[in-house]
């Protein structure tokens, strides 16, 4: 019994009606196409080279693998297709076949991006640690100089960057840089420490590429010691030692890219990939600050200061009620009580040094920002 | 009427039929969308293909279907090329990043300008390989033409277009559309465009010197409120009836040009008649209005629902900082992300299912085709191409369907 069928050869837009009779069945039956009119042969597709195509319930579509590219057999009307489908079991297996395919491209295709990921996860601060060997150290500055632009313009309303004390023969800044080239001294660095106080409300102290390093007026009024102070900068300058900044503009490009990758935005402007980013990269900023504290920790040997000091101002902060005045610092610093103690652990026995900052130094740092807005003391020396 | 005249007449005329619905289309949408998730955006490729097969295959001509032949690793492939290619752009971007201010401006300006011009040589790319995977009665639709030479004819008409403010843009588009559909071949048919700015001119001036009076007479009477407060405040209320303005100004201008430019094409002998009605697409882009609101309240609610709690040091900020995100731990942090990616599936369904599925079975409702026995003489030529495809499009997001 034969089934109508569209006929298409694949050759000339013109559709032909035929019949088409099925001899035998699995793979070696054959489809004979049988024009309606004379009952003569047309042709016949070997069932084994068949295929069918993805297309409505309305209507089966077959390929013929071994003829032209547009040669087609179609059954049309829900009837006559289901009609042909049973009479062609083979076909479903062979579908179930292709989405068996289809499957293990994918999944080789989600593992690669998976394993991509995993890679960079983990991959990346040590990469970005190697990459960052290869950069000139005075291409590192330049991009210092032009990031410490960016970032006093994110930071205008606030009050930028201003150097509270111009002078660099002050008393303050001598003791300042005197400490910072004490704490970078013998690590090799090629980068000149340069630590400004400078005069801005939010609680907050950074490092950026090429040696720069920057203390807040705002943290300036809420550190009490001079210990905290050594402790923050010499954690500043691990960042800079370790050429942190760098790496992370390394690690973020990176994670960017992936990030886009993922959900196919190159460009990378969506919020999902900044978000991605963020949250990949504060991973990463984790290891710098235990690098960074160890450092910390290794310019203690030489300088008399207790680095845990660092933490204890942290802890103040976070205790503080106002929450989003501690989170400016937190945020950059995560602290949590396995930080607070390892940081403790490292504290060396440099009872016999002589302290970082003198009484009169730590006084003339405190003071440094006074000239307009008096620092609130709460337990600073009464000053004479 | 006469028997024997409209005999004469009918089978000159062919028709074309879409059967798909809009749940259909969205049964193939959101499995998508859930594997889209699982396989961590590699599915995208297999989702575009399932989508086109569902437009094409409910598509017929004359009574048969389409048939597109395009497969979702050639379009990963594709994807995978074009990433290579747009590696030395994101170092560019990466570089402009770390450039001062102002100079990082320019950069930015000045890639965006170059991005616009690929955009036209990928949406050109992109239409060659949807064309060459697309069969009707057999033969494979084809297209000639350099994409370089599309992409800086399409430039080259945007600046005279900004340079007119707007005037040009009735040349632009013919001249785009002839570019396209003279090099675009059924077989070895070659298709035709006998439109010119003429065939929408009456429309846009109309529409342009419609905008251009309302735009000039808000200006007006902004300017005679005196002091500027009140100033302000009038000119936010008047935006309003502008904004009106112009969405029916854009609607009915769509309407026009696609109407009386696919009208325009020839292949062979045989020519297209398509006529959409203005009124519509407003009806469409109402009901979506609509869909999109309560789609978005549902999702202001769930959020506000689960995360009011946790969201609200966040916001407590005044300025949002995305870093700190993070800091709300990584079950949120999940939960939002799953959230936001749901938001995003939700508002890609409701838009594809509405528009440009309703857009889709409009044109396809419409359309006429005179002389469509002579089609039947076409014969096959050519091949797929490009091998793979549309990574470009793809990555910068101009492909349509």
């Amino acid at each position: 019994m034969a089934i109508a069928a569209t006929y298409h050869d694949g050759q000339v837009a013109h559709p032909a009606d035929v019949h088409c009779r099925f001899e035998g069945a699995g793979t070696n039956g054959r489809i004979v196409l049988l024009d309606p009119a004379s009952g003569k042969e047309r042709g016949s597709w070997r069932m084994s080279e068949t295929r069918a195509l993805p297309g409505t319930r309305h209507e089966l579509r077959l390929a013929h693998e071994t003829g032209r590219a547009g040669e087609r057999l179609v059954f049309k009307g829900r009837d006559v297709a289901d009609d042909a489908r049973k009479r062609l079991p083979f076909l479903s297996q062979r579908q179930r076949r292709e989405r068996g395919k289809q499957f293990r491209v994918l999944a080789l295709a989600t593992g690669a991006l998976a394993s991509v990921i995993l890679i960079y996860l983990y991959g990346v601060p040590l990469l970005s640690n190697q990459i960052v060997t290869l950069i000139p150290a005075d291409a590192e500055t330049r991009l210092g100089d032009a990031v410490v632009e960016q970032v006093a313009e994110a930071l205008a309303e606030q009050g930028g960057l201003e150097i509270c004390d111009t002078d660099p023969q002050s008393l303050a800044n001598q003791a300042i840089s005197r400490f910072a080239e004490a704490a970078v001294e013998g690590t090799g660095t090629p980068f000149r420490p340069n630590v400004q106080v400078v005069r801005n409300s939010i609680p907050n102290a950074f490092a950026l590429p090429g040696g720069r390093a920057y203390y807040f007026s705002g943290l300036l009024e809420i550190t009490e010691s001079p210990d905290e102070f050594a402790g923050v900068l010499a954690h500043e300058l691990g960042h800079v030692v370790h050429r942190h900044g760098m790496q992370s503009i390394i690690s973020t490009a990176g994670s960017g890219l992936l990030v886009g990758f993922v959900l196919g935005d190159v460009t990378g402007i969506s919020v999902a990939a900044a978000v991605g980013s963020a949250l990949i990269n504060s991973g990463f900023s984790r290891d710098s600050e235990r690098q960074a504290d160890a450092f910390a920790a290794s310019a203690a040997q030489r300088i008399g200061f207790r680095p845990s000091a660092f933490a204890e101002l942290l802890a103040r902060i976070s205790d503080d009620d106002s929450f989003s005045r501690a989170m400016a610092l937190l945020s950059t610093h995560p602290l949590n009580a396995e930080r607070q103690q390892a940081l403790q652990n490292l504290d060396p026995d440099n009872a016999g040094l002589p302290p970082a900052f003198s009484v009169d130094e730590w006084q003339a740092i405190k003071a440094m920002c006074a000239d307009t807005k008096p620092p609130k003391t709460k337990s600073t020396p009464a000053r004479s | 009427m006469d028997r024997t005249q409209t005999a004469a007449i009918e089978p000159q005329v062919a028709t074309a039929s879409f059967t798909g619905h809009r749940w259909g289309l969205l049964g193939v949408l959101l499995p998508g969308y859930f594997l889209i998730l699982v396989t961590l955006g590699i599915y995208r490729f297999w989702q575009v293909t399932d989508k086109r097969r569902y437009y094409w295959s409910h598509t017929a001509i004359d009574g048969d279907a389409l048939e597109y032949s395009g497969t979702a690793t050639q379009l990963l492939v594709g994807f995978l090329i074009a990433l290579v290619f747009f590696l030395p752009l994101y170092v560019l971007f990466f570089y402009l990043s770390t450039q001062t201010p102002e100079y990082a401006l320019y950069g930015y300006l000045a890639a965006a300008v170059f991005l616009y011009f690929l955009a036209g040589f990928a949406s050109f790319r992109a239409r060659r390989f949807r064309l060459t995977r697309t069969f009707w009665r057999g033969i494979r639709f084809g297209q000639s033409g350099n994409a370089w030479l599309y992409a800086l004819i399409r430039f080259l008409w945007t600046l005279l277009v900004i340079a007119t403010l707007g005037l040009a843009y009735p040349f632009m588009s013919a001249s785009l559309w002839r570019y396209r559909y003279r090099h675009t071949w059924y077989g070895d048919r070659q298709f035709g465009f006998t439109g010119s700015w003429r065939t929408v001119a009456a429309p846009f001036y109309i529409d342009y010197l419609i905008l251009v009076i309302c735009v000039g007479a808000a200006a007006l009477l902004v300017a005679q409120a005196g002091d500027p407060d009140a100033a302000v405040g009038f000119g936010a209320l008047l935006s309003v009836p502008i904004l009106i303005v112009a969405g029916l100004v854009f609607v009915h201008l769509k309407s026009r040009f696609t109407s009386r430019f696919l009208s325009s094409v020839t292949a062979g002998k045989s020519k297209l008649q398509v006529h959409i009605k203005a009124r519509s697409l407003i009806w469409m882009y109402l009901f979506y209005a609509l869909l999109f609101s309560i789609v978005s309240g549902l999702f202001v609610a769930i959020v506000m629902w689960f995360f009011s709690g946790i969201m609200e040091p966040l916001f407590a900020q005044q300025e949002l900082d995305l870093s700190q995100v993070a800091q709300l731990g990584w079950a949120n942090v999940a939960g939002l992300g799953l959230i936001y990616l749901a938001l995003l599936a939700a508002y890609g369904a409701l838009a594809e299912t509405v528009i440009g599925l309703g857009y889709w079975r409009m044109v396809v409702r419409s359309t006429r085709i005179e002389n469509a026995e002579d089609l039947k003489s076409a014969r096959a030529q050519g091949n797929e191409s490009p091998l793979a495809g549309e990574g470009l499009a793809d990555a910068l997001n101009v492909g349509a369907y």
